[in-house]
């Protein structure tokens, strides 16, 4: 077999890759080691946020990523459950109201819409939020998608244009390359499948998958569980998070971190997170994460003390040391792009690594500078 | 030995033996359904009668989701259909 | 660390479930001098068997008079009177977990007190949850008045309600007889029990086996008592629809070949006002499986617990018995919860509470009933024809209302190619039961399987739901 690009990874970066791809009239096979969307996108809650971003080249691929966005729900028809619900920041103390006005004056120079709200203001936007909240920011840009059916919509699409094609089962064993370091393609158990272009779209495993090129690559995980409560009628109609999340995002700290982050989904279930903590790939559950999470969800939505939670997910987000992503060409292996990094931020971002991925290919004018980016960064650099 | 107890479902008086499930009064009294479902609005009663699948949740003096098939019979108790996910 | 575990008491063991394995295990260990705490969802001791029958029973049990299930039975309520064994009933587990080397086990009250939780922390634990009915989905299986055959029998026996006056009995297997065997004493009509598989080898295959006369006679008794009732025990035949408005008020049945194909021509419609169904048994591994316990496929193809010969499973200090080390009815059930109950004392450095010969007994009954299990699964399982029956527009998941065809599509359009992306695709076994009754069917549709296909399904962080305000404010009751 043989294709002008391969995308190793059938996630949501995978799939917006592949689909940027194709609309460049590249040839793809999209391979992946298990099902369509059955790693990091499968664990993730679908989030396109501008909110979460200081400014920075992060904010600006997400403010492109949320276009294209709603470019695709366009093409696709609304087959992926896009809602554009709009974002709500909450503050629980005065310094933090502060420090998040503060932030959102930031973001709005960015290019970023984000509408102050007074402590009685809240109750405009959620009417089930708890009375002693201080005010907050609304960030109407904010969306969401599931994406698990994203990821595997867009495939299908792709698949649609001819262009595409989509081996789920299959496990990528080396990336092979030629005398001069270029890559050449790929091998599998059965076969070998041959490509000028390898793309990196492994989410969390993104490292391991670059070290099947034999190139370093500093990815790891950062464990999170999410709460899953009974499905209720709506009552929580945007994402709604406590201001201390950016900063937990950010943070370097390897222990346990918690902040609310609470929203309903069209199937009448609330989800409820988040934790971040770096323990390796172990899935345990951690009751003192749960207990956490509960807490503050309960804190800032005080009805749902009574709801019931009736199960928890537990996933890995793959962060690199500056949290940033990796995308672009890897100048050590000629031919092999990575699209992956994103943390937390992967389905938001997708869209926008995957048409940049394509311009990268195409050798097209690319949308924006990707050199905050680049995946030899690390190079050299102490990685703790 | 087994006394007899009473309650209301949807608001009819309705009789039963202490000590028994909610689900067991009400098919005795000829009541097979006590619940709609969420996305096709149909009707679903008792099913694994065990506490398993969730199928027989009713609304107990305004507490929504609870199972019938295990939940005993109190005298006085307002047991009510429960429409899709019970909250209203 | 939660401050809820250290304020947690300790105990030598806790047993999860008080069935006969549960009630078995207890009293082995406690006469052991263990410290024993035991857990069950029930009003009252028995599990699924014993409930709502009366506490001295007439079963034939083998062994040693003092280890029958009405001696066992007893003398745990003695030993709960006088406060040797801690017992709770209506109080489920809804999670378990390690916390240093002992095991910590959350517990909440029953579904009027769902906010009354409390921790325990446990040195061993027997995990003795039972089973619960295996469904095939067919058209019309969601229709009120279709119930498991299990939730039938626990109707008639806890209750003294028939669930209608015309039942038929449908699925796989002898219980399919006790079932009937209890509509009609309490007054129902069987216009038919229609049984999937050939039973008549069952007969051979339990006579065989060294104490399987007694169950082959308890068998044919059942068989007599129905032919005396005139009720049709239909031999290869399953329900292939139920057919009613709000409710069921007939089935389609047909005469179905070896691989449970539908042979065309032979389906006829049955009127009826219940039926009570069920293909088997599925084990119940939650806990097991939340502390990461291995698992492997039972004779019947489902999950069960994996243990060693003296039933310690792969996670040390925890201990298995009963229908979760494989579905091979209450006999075998008890006799594992006697080992379960010496193994564990054994554990605990106590001394012995059974002689040698009495644990010889006990090992050898144990291979007895895992020989008549393995005869009854050999003639009662489950054939895949029985997907033939399922529509696109048949129900797979009744708390999501996911159908067939979205199962499918899932597989062939959407690139799922395991269970867990199956059940994010298609919100199949994400509902309010967490995928008990239809994980094991969305498996076999879609043709998985597989130990890790069926161990991926049945990962359930909770046992039950919890209240959120209950879980953040931590323990409210010891």
């Amino acid at each position: 077999m043989n294709a002008d690009v391969i995308v190793i990874g059938a996630g949501i970066v995978g799939a917006c890759c592949a689909h940027y791809c194709a609309q460049a009239g590249l040839s793809v096979i999209v391979v992946d080691r298990g099902s369509v969307a059955g790693g990091t996108t499968g664990a993730g809650e679908g989030n396109i946020l501008v909110s979460d971003k200081e400014p920075g080249p992060e904010l600006d691929l997400a403010l492109l990523s949320r276009e294209l966005w709603a470019q695709m729900a366009g093409e696709l028809g609304d087959s992926f459950e896009l809602d554009a619900k709009g974002g709500l920041v909450v503050a629980t103390r005065a310094a933090t109201l502060e420090h998040l006005h503060r932030f959102a004056a930031e973001q709005a120079e960015a290019g970023v819409i984000a509408e102050p709200v007074t402590a009685k203001g809240l109750r405009d936007h959620e009417p089930h939020i708890a009375r002693d909240l201080l005010g907050g920011v609304f960030y109407p840009q904010d969306m969401q998608v599931q994406p698990m059916l994203a990821a595997a919509r867009l495939l299908q699409h792709a698949r649609s244009t001819g262009r595409v094609t989509v081996l789920p089962e299959t496990e990528v064993l080396e990336i092979e390359r030629d005398g001069s370091g270029a890559v050449t393609g790929v091998r599998t158990p059965t076969e070998r499948i041959s490509a000028p272009h390898v793309v990196n779209a492994a989410g969390t495993w993104g490292g391991v998958v670059a070290g099947l090129a034999r190139v370093d690559l500093p990815i790891l995980p950062r464990r999170g569980f999410i709460l899953v409560t009974e499905p209720l009628p709506p009552m929580i109609r945007h994402k709604v998070y406590a201001a201390d999340y950016v900063a937990n995002v950010a943070s370097d700290n390897a222990g346990l971190e918690t902040s609310a982050v609470i929203e309903g989904t069209h199937s009448g279930t609330v989800l409820i997170g988040s934790s971040r903590e770096r323990v390796g790939f172990d899935k345990t559950l951690d009751w003192e994460v749960i207990r956490q999470e509960a807490q503050q969800a309960v804190a800032i939505f005080p009805f749902l003390a009574d709801v019931q939670l009736m199960r928890t997910y537990g996933g890995f987000r793959p962060y690199c040391p500056d949290h940033l992503p990796v995308i672009g060409p890897d100048s050590r292996a000629p031919g092999f792009l990575h699209a992956c990094g994103h943390e937390g931020a992967g389905i938001g971002l997708a869209a926008a690594t995957g048409l940049l991925i394509a311009q990268a290919i195409a050798g097209t004018n690319l949308a924006m500078d990707i050199a905050p980016f680049a995946p030899n960064r690390f190079e050299g650099a102490h990685v703790a | 030995m087994s006394r007899e107890t009473s309650f209301t479902f949807d608001g009819a008086p309705m009789a039963a033996v202490e000590g028994q499930t909610i689900a067991a009064a009400l098919i005795e009294n000829g009541v097979m359904s006590w619940r709609t479902t969420r996305f096709g609005d149909r009707p679903r009663g008792l099913f694994c009668g065990i506490g398993v699948c969730f199928d027989c949740l009713i609304t107990v003096n305004g507490e929504p989701n609870v199972r019938a098939c295990l939940s005993a019979v109190e005298p006085g108790d307002d047991v009510r259909t429960q429409a899709g996910d019970g909250h209203v | 660390m939660a401050m809820s575990d250290i304020a947690a008491p300790t105990v030598d063991v806790v047993i999860l479930g008080a069935g006969a394995a549960g009630v078995a295990a207890a009293v082995v260990a406690a006469r052991s001098g263990c410290r024993v705490t035991v857990i069950d969802n029930g009003p009252t001791p028995g599990g699924q068997y014993y409930r709502g029958a009366p506490p001295i029973d007439s079963e034939p049990s083998s062994g040693p008079r003092d280890l029958s299930y009405a001696e066992l039975r007893a003398e745990f309520d003695r030993l709960t009177g006088s406060g040797v064994i801690d017992y709770r009933s209506r109080r489920t587990a809804y999670a378990i977990s390690r916390h240093d080397d002992d095991f910590v086990i959350r517990l909440r009250g029953d579904d009027r007190h769902r906010g009354e939780i409390a921790d325990f922390r446990a040195r061993a634990v027997i995990v003795a949850t039972g089973a619960f009915d295996r469904h095939l989905p067919f058209p019309g299986w969601e229709l009120p008045g279709v119930m498991s055959g299990g939730g039938a029998q626990l109707l008639v026996k806890g209750s003294g309600v028939i669930p209608g006056q015309r039942a038929v009995v449908a699925g796989t297997g002898p219980f399919l007889l006790a079932v009937s065997g209890t509509l009609l004493e309490h007054g129902a009509h069987v216009p038919a029990i229609v049984e999937a598989n050939n039973p008549s080898r069952f007969i051979t295959r339990a006579s065989a086996i060294r104490g399987g006369l007694s169950k082959s006679g308890e068998f044919l008794g059942y068989v007599s008592r129905l032919a005396r009732h005139r009720v049709p025990y239909l031999h290869r035949h399953r329900v292939i629809e139920a057919i009613g408005v709000d409710r069921v008020e007939a089935v389609r049945i047909a005469r179905v070949d070896a691989d449970w194909r539908v042979v065309e021509g032979t389906d006829r419609v049955i009127e009826c006002d219940a039926l009570a169904i069920g293909y088997g048994f599925v084990a119940q591994t939650d806990l097991a499986g939340q502390l990461g316990a291995q698992m492997v496929l039972g004779a019947d193809g489902g999950l069960v617990v994996d243990v060693d010969p003296n039933l310690s499973t792969s996670v040390p200090g925890l201990f298995a018995a009963g229908e979760t080390t494989g579905v091979g009815g209450v006999e075998a059930a008890r006799v594992e919860g006697l080992l379960a109950g010496a193994s564990v004392a054994d554990h605990l450095g106590r001394p012995p509470a059974l002689t040698r010969r009495g644990l010889d007994v006990v090992r050898r009954d144990i291979a007895t009933w895992q020989g008549f299990a393995e005869a009854l699964h050999a003639t009662f399982p489950v054939r895949d024809g029985w997907r033939d029956q399922v529509r696109d527009d048949t129900m797979m998941c009744r708390c999501e209302e996911v159908r067939a065809g979205q199962v499918r599509e899932a597989i062939d359009d959407l690139g799922a190619r395991d269970t867990r992306a199956v059940k994010l695709f298609t919100r199949a076994g994400m509902g309010w039961c967490q995928g008990r009754i239809c994980s094991s069917a969305v498996d076999s549709l879609c043709g998985f399987g597989t130990t890790q296909s069926l161990g991926d399904a049945a990962v359930r962080p909770l046992v039950v739901p919890v209240p959120l305000g209950a879980l953040a404010n931590g323990q409210m009751e010891g």
